[in-house]
């Protein structure tokens, strides 16, 4: 009996089977990648924000805004400002001096913050004095990015005319800085319905939210550039600036009952006092 | 099967959060979103990206379609209808291509990071991983 060939079994060819897990993976993989190329291209388009004066050059700039000549604001005028202020109606607002109060609600990394403050702090200087002022700009990641401004966050304002009270609800990164009590927050829902910032109200007598000018005005200066500007009256930055500023010492005026009278009884302040009714 | 039900759970939270977003922009309700450099949920849904094509429809509205396709699709699987796989495929690829380009507008175009919209994002990332067919499946369908 002869043996029999060993039966060879059919050879199978192997398949080769990829893991289950790799393709979630590389989808997942590929996705953190995409991402961290957004965050490279976000971080190489980002302009870098300029550094903050010092403080003797902050106090030289704040020096050369707010001691300019009546005749240059005066002959300014409204300039190339618009006049968002609207009359209200409502219990006169009074600060934590009994004098009438300019209340001011804002954030630093807001761009129409930034280029209110430098109307309003030419118009409040009018009435009394600022100290504390520091530099600061505003968002780099917003519209009109890095736009030349001061914050109100940490300075004090003394008047024997109004009382100014402010609030800057974050910094330029939007970090939390200081929140509105409810009171003031009540004032902004009332007369501020679009919630947009800055508000600003003037003794409850006017109020205005926005800003008067475009920012895209002091787009790419330093302060120092802006403060130089505002010498010659010719300049967009003067009419904007000293324009919004004559608007506010306006409101400003009505609420103090045109006092101090240096201030109140120029003829284009009265003028502009009898548009806002 | 039991992947499915992880479908139809990231369905059924994502429609939760479009919904919520979507009553946010149309009410006074505020945001429950904490406020940073980086987290900002307000000023992504406040800028243009936050509504469709300059339309008030805010985009968390289409949010809302999505997701309940999603979960639809995802609760059909559950009940043996294999035949969707396809479709799943397809309509979550489309969300995960859109979520990319909300990534980009978030990151690049806007510089903060919504936490909800982050969350919703993360869904369609566990949809999209759950409709990906396994390497028994793409064989099968070759």
């Amino acid at each position: 009996m002869s043996a029999r060939p060993p039966r060879t079994r059919p050879m199978r060819k192997p398949v080769s089977r990829t893991p289950a897990w790799v393709a979630p993976v590389a989808v997942v993989a590929a996705i953190a990648l995409l991402v961290v190329a957004f965050l490279v291209i976000r971080w190489y388009t980002t302009p870098v924000a300029p550094h903050p004066l010092p403080l003797d050059a902050t106090e030289q700039v704040v020096s050369s805004i707010t001691g300019l000549p009546a005749t240059e604001l005066d002959a300014v005028g409204t300039g190339s400002a618009n006049n968002l202020i609207k009359r209200v109606s409502g219990a006169s607002l009074t600060g934590p001096n009994g004098h009438p109060e300019v209340f001011y609600l804002g954030a630093e990394y807001c761009p129409y913050c930034a280029a209110e403050r430098w109307p309003m702090i030419i118009a409040l200087s009018r009435f009394g004095t600022f100290s504390g002022l520091k530099t600061t700009s505003s968002s780099s990641s917003d519209v009109y990015p890095n736009t030349p401004t001061f914050t109100f966050h940490g300075a004090t304002y003394t008047s024997q005319y109004v009382d100014f009270v402010s609030v800057e609800t974050t910094d330029r990164d939007r970090n939390p800085l200081e929140s509105p009590t409810s009171a003031q927050q009540a004032l902004a829902n009332q007369y501020d319905t679009s919630g947009s910032i800055p508000f600003v109200d003037v003794g409850n007598r006017y109020a205005f939210s926005g800003a008067m000018y475009l920012p895209d005005v002091l787009s790419g200066m330093s302060w120092q550039a802006v403060a130089d500007s505002l010498a010659q009256p010719s300049s967009p930055q003067a009419k904007a600036i000293l324009g919004s500023a004559n608007l506010i010492t306006a409101a400003v005026c009505k609420l103090t009952a045109d006092q101090p009278a240096t201030v109140c009884s120029s003829s284009t302040i009265q003028s502009i006092e009898k548009t806002l009714g | 099967m039991r992947w499915q039900l992880l479908a139809l759970a990231a369905g059924l939270a994502g429609l939760g959060i479009s919904i919520y977003l979507t009553v946010v922009h149309y009410s006074t309700v505020p945001l429950a979103c904490p406020a940073n450099a980086v987290i900002n949920c307000e000023q992504v849904l406040s800028s243009p990206y936050g509504v469709i094509g300059g339309t008030a429809i805010p985009t968390s509205a289409a949010g809302i379609a999505w997701f309940a396709v999603s979960a639809l699709v995802a609760a059909a699987r559950l009940a043996g209808r294999e035949s969707l796989a396809r479709l799943q495929l397809v309509w979550s690829a489309i969300g995960l291509a859109t979520v990319l380009l909300l990534v980009y507008l978030e990151i690049v175009q806007l510089g903060a990071v919504c936490l909800w919209c982050t969350a919703a994002h993360l869904l369609v990332l566990v949809i999209f991983l759950v409709a990906l067919p396994g390497p028994q499946e793409a064989r099968v369908r070759q």
